[in-house]
């Protein structure tokens, strides 16, 4: 579903990641580990052709991202690192319109509503401007517009950042469903431990490169964290 | 999905207390200036009927007199108002709305309320064209300034394009957000100018020029809209998309306009008041070469008529000399009107088309120039009735010449005609020139108008095409 072939960027002499290849496919969850400024939002922008790249290809469902930029987007749904969203419409309002601008059938309020309660939104909220949210709940908002999107494939940049313990958990939760449906899912982590519970496939990132990939279930979870540490010390 | 955008767009420009207290404001000043043009149009048309009929009244009254002595007793012409000039009066404040016809003399208006009213006064006509021309691309610009450069800083933009929105969409749907809210100022107020037009006295002819009028405003503000937003989806941040359409602003509806006016006089210039008036003179005295003088010109004038009605000496004339000598000096001078005022509106008549080539430049020049001609307000609808005031003129002085020379004998001056003889002029009638023959002379602003407005649709396309979070 995902694909990078030898896939690069940089930035005149800054080499932001080095030729990477990958591949995901529908029902794999593909957890990028990496220190900070490793190239994992590279990697991410790069397949939705926010960045114009300088080596490689990309694609989606076959299709390469820059030839085809809207078809491919269309089957992705997007997770940034910081959800923004507009200021002045409620939650359900934000919610309604990033759905309804994916083209579907609007979807009616008990549906959304439900929505709201499944990634954890207290209830009330939803009908509460988004300039009184914590950072946790727009992060929440975002994560229902992914799901309402019915995508082929979720790219998700630090998805959990400022979730608390419980919402990150269900976010595994829904992670889970969304990829026994055949959803591909490529997401960019700090957190080992979710890696680990809700990864199919783990790959560690460092200097732009991929330094190590491998299937989650061959390892344990003191294991992930020794390689980890491993792979940045050298 | 357009829609979805739009509805949205809106629902957040209107959540924003400043978008309502700057719309407000504007409708306050084009109510206003409607209903202050709208006064003014209806004060002008009644004091224009009253002293139309007083000056027929003297014209009709006048007791038995010689023919000539009523030439110059004169009458005065009146620019009929025209009901667009409600929204737009256009030059008329400076080249005035009244002009004295008399013997002898092609007289230039006279009545310039520009000239009579205080400096406050002045700068205090705000017309709804004005407003219409430089006031709401300013409210366009405030309200769009941020669509998309106040998403890419907020960060709203990222996911937006991470969606696959077609650009012309999510374009289209932003510019009919702004519309929605600009609407809710403008639908009011065009509501407010088709009543207030169609509900005077004879509005209702001058629906083509008002229909012709409203859409060459929606293809303005189609022009800022699209600018607008063109440079809001190239910005980085609101701030840098405001400074930059406020750039664009400055430089389009004050610089251009103002540089215009320099280049036009630089390019066509026209003679000083005094100076035109002394070549007039020296024409008018002297003959075209310059060298015969009144008194030789009298001689061989004299020797003509001699000539012509066989006669030896001008008391054996079977006509008024007196008659034929006046009617002689009036031809002279209309030759000498026609090649000093002819070259002076050749001039203007080659200002207004620079003026309009200019529009390359600034749609607010061509904007300016169209609303300014659909009004009847411009400087060829104002030579056009300056004209047809002057034929009448010339009309009037060979009548009362040609009664003069016809009714009274050799070099009698004493010669005094009925009263009937007044009655008897046609009373001046002025029928403004029909919107064909505007239209017809001002295609290339409409051309210009049109051009614009379709190159910002472009570039708005062009740059939100190639937006990047
Ligand atoms: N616009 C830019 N110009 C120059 N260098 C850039 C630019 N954007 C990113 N980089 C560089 O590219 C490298 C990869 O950055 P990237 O954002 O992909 O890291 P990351 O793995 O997402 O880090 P983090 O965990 O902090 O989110 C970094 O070294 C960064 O400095
Ligand atoms: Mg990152």
């Amino acid at each position: 579903m995902l694909q990078a072939t030898a896939l690069s960027k940089s930035y005149g002499e800054k080499v932001a990641l080095q030729p990477l290849s990958l591949t995901v496919k529908g029902g794999e969850v593909f957890c990028l580990l990496g220190a900070n400024g490793a190239g994992k939002t590279t990697t991410i922008n790069l397949f939705l052709d926010f960045i114009p790249r300088s080596g490689g290809s990309a694609t989606v469902n076959g299709l390469d991202v820059t030839q085809h930029s809207l078809e491919t987007k269309r089957l992705l749904a997007y997770i940034p690192e910081q959800v923004n969203l507009y200021r002045n419409l409620t939650g359900l309002e934000n919610l309604t319109y990033f759905q309804q601008l994916s083209g579907q059938a609007p979807m009616p309020r008990t549906a959304l509503l439900a929505l709201c309660d499944r990634v954890g939104l207290p209830s009330g909220a939803p009908d509460k401007r988004i300039a009184t949210y914590s950072k946790g709940m727009r992060q929440k908002v975002g994560i229902a517009i992914a799901i309402a999107r019915n995508a082929r494939a979720l790219l998700l940049d630090e998805p959990t950042s400022g979730l608390d313990p419980q919402a990150s958990n269900e976010f595994s939760a829904v992670l889970s469903d969304l990829r026994a449906d055949g959803v591909a899912i490529l997401m960019a982590t700090h957190d080992l431990f979710r890696a680990k519970e809700t990864g199919t496939r783990i790959g560690i990132m460092k200097h732009g490169a991929m330094v190590d990939e491998f299937a989650a279930a061959d390892i344990g979870h003191a294991d992930l964290e020794q390689l980890y540490l491993r792979h940045m010390r050298n | 999905m357009i829609m979805t955008i739009a509805r949205k767009e809106f629902t957040e420009m209107f959540r924003d207390g400043r978008v309502r207290s700057g719309g407000l404001a504007l409708l306050l000043l084009v109510g206003g200036s409607l209903l202050y043009g709208m006064r003014q149009t209806q004060q002008l048309a009644t004091e224009r009927d009253t002293a139309r009929q007083l000056t027929r009244a003297h014209w009709v009254s006048q007791p038995a007199k010689n023919p000539h002595s009523a030439a110059h007793y004169g009458i005065y012409a009146f620019k009929p108002r025209a009901t667009l000039a409600t929204l737009d009066d256009g030059v008329d404040p400076y080249v005035g709305v009244t002009t004295w016809l008399e013997a002898h003399k092609q007289n230039e208006f006279q009545f310039r309320p520009a000239q009579d009213a205080t400096s406050a006064q002045r700068f205090g006509t705000l017309t709804a064209a004005t407003t219409l021309q430089l006031l709401v691309p300013l409210l366009i610009i405030l309200l769009g300034f941020a669509v998309f450069a106040g998403e890419r800083e907020q960060g709203t933009l990222r996911q937006v394009l991470s969606l696959g929105v077609k650009p012309s969409v999510l374009g289209a749907g932003k510019a009919l957000g702004v519309a929605g809210v600009l609407s809710l100022v403008l639908i009011p107020a065009a509501v407010l100018g088709v009543i207030a037009i169609t509900g005077m006295p004879d509005g209702g002819s001058d629906l083509v020029r008002l229909g012709v009028m409203i859409v060459s405003y929606i293809a303005y503000f189609v022009a800022w809209l699209a600018l607008t937003l063109a440079i809001s989806a190239f910005a980085s941040t609101a701030r840098v998309s405001l400074a930059a359409s406020l750039g664009v602003w400055m430089l389009v509806c004050i610089l251009a306009p103002r540089l215009m006016t320099d280049v036009v006089r630089s390019v066509h210039p026209t003679p000083s008041a005094s100076a035109f008036a002394a070549a007039m003179k020296r024409d008018l005295d002297g003959g075209f070469d310059g060298h015969a003088t009144g008194a030789q010109r009298e001689k061989l004038f004299e020797e003509a008529v001699l000539k012509k009605y066989g006669v030896d000496s001008l008391s054996q004339l079977p006509v008024s000399f007196a008659g034929l000598s006046l009617h002689e000096g009036e031809r002279h001078g209309d030759e000498v009107f026609d090649k000093h005022y002819g070259a002076l509106w050749t001039t203007f008549a080659e200002q207004e088309r620079v003026r309009e080539l200019a529009a390359v430049v600034s749609p607010v020049l061509a904007m300016r120039s169209l609303s300014m001609a659909l009004a009847g307000t411009d400087v060829a609808q104002h030579l056009h009735f300056q004209n047809a005031a002057e034929q009448y003129r010339r009309s009037l002085m060979t009548a009362m010449n040609g009664e003069m020379t016809m009714k009274s004998k050799g070099q009698d001056f004493d010669y005094k005609a009925d009263p009937s003889t007044w009655s008897n002029v046609a009373p001046f009638d002025y029928e403004a020139p029909s919107a064909a023959w505007v239209l017809q002379r001002h295609t290339p602003a409409m051309l210009f108008l049109g051009v614009w407005a379709a190159g910002a649709v472009l570039l708005a396309g062009w740059s939100i095409g190639r937006m990047t979070p």
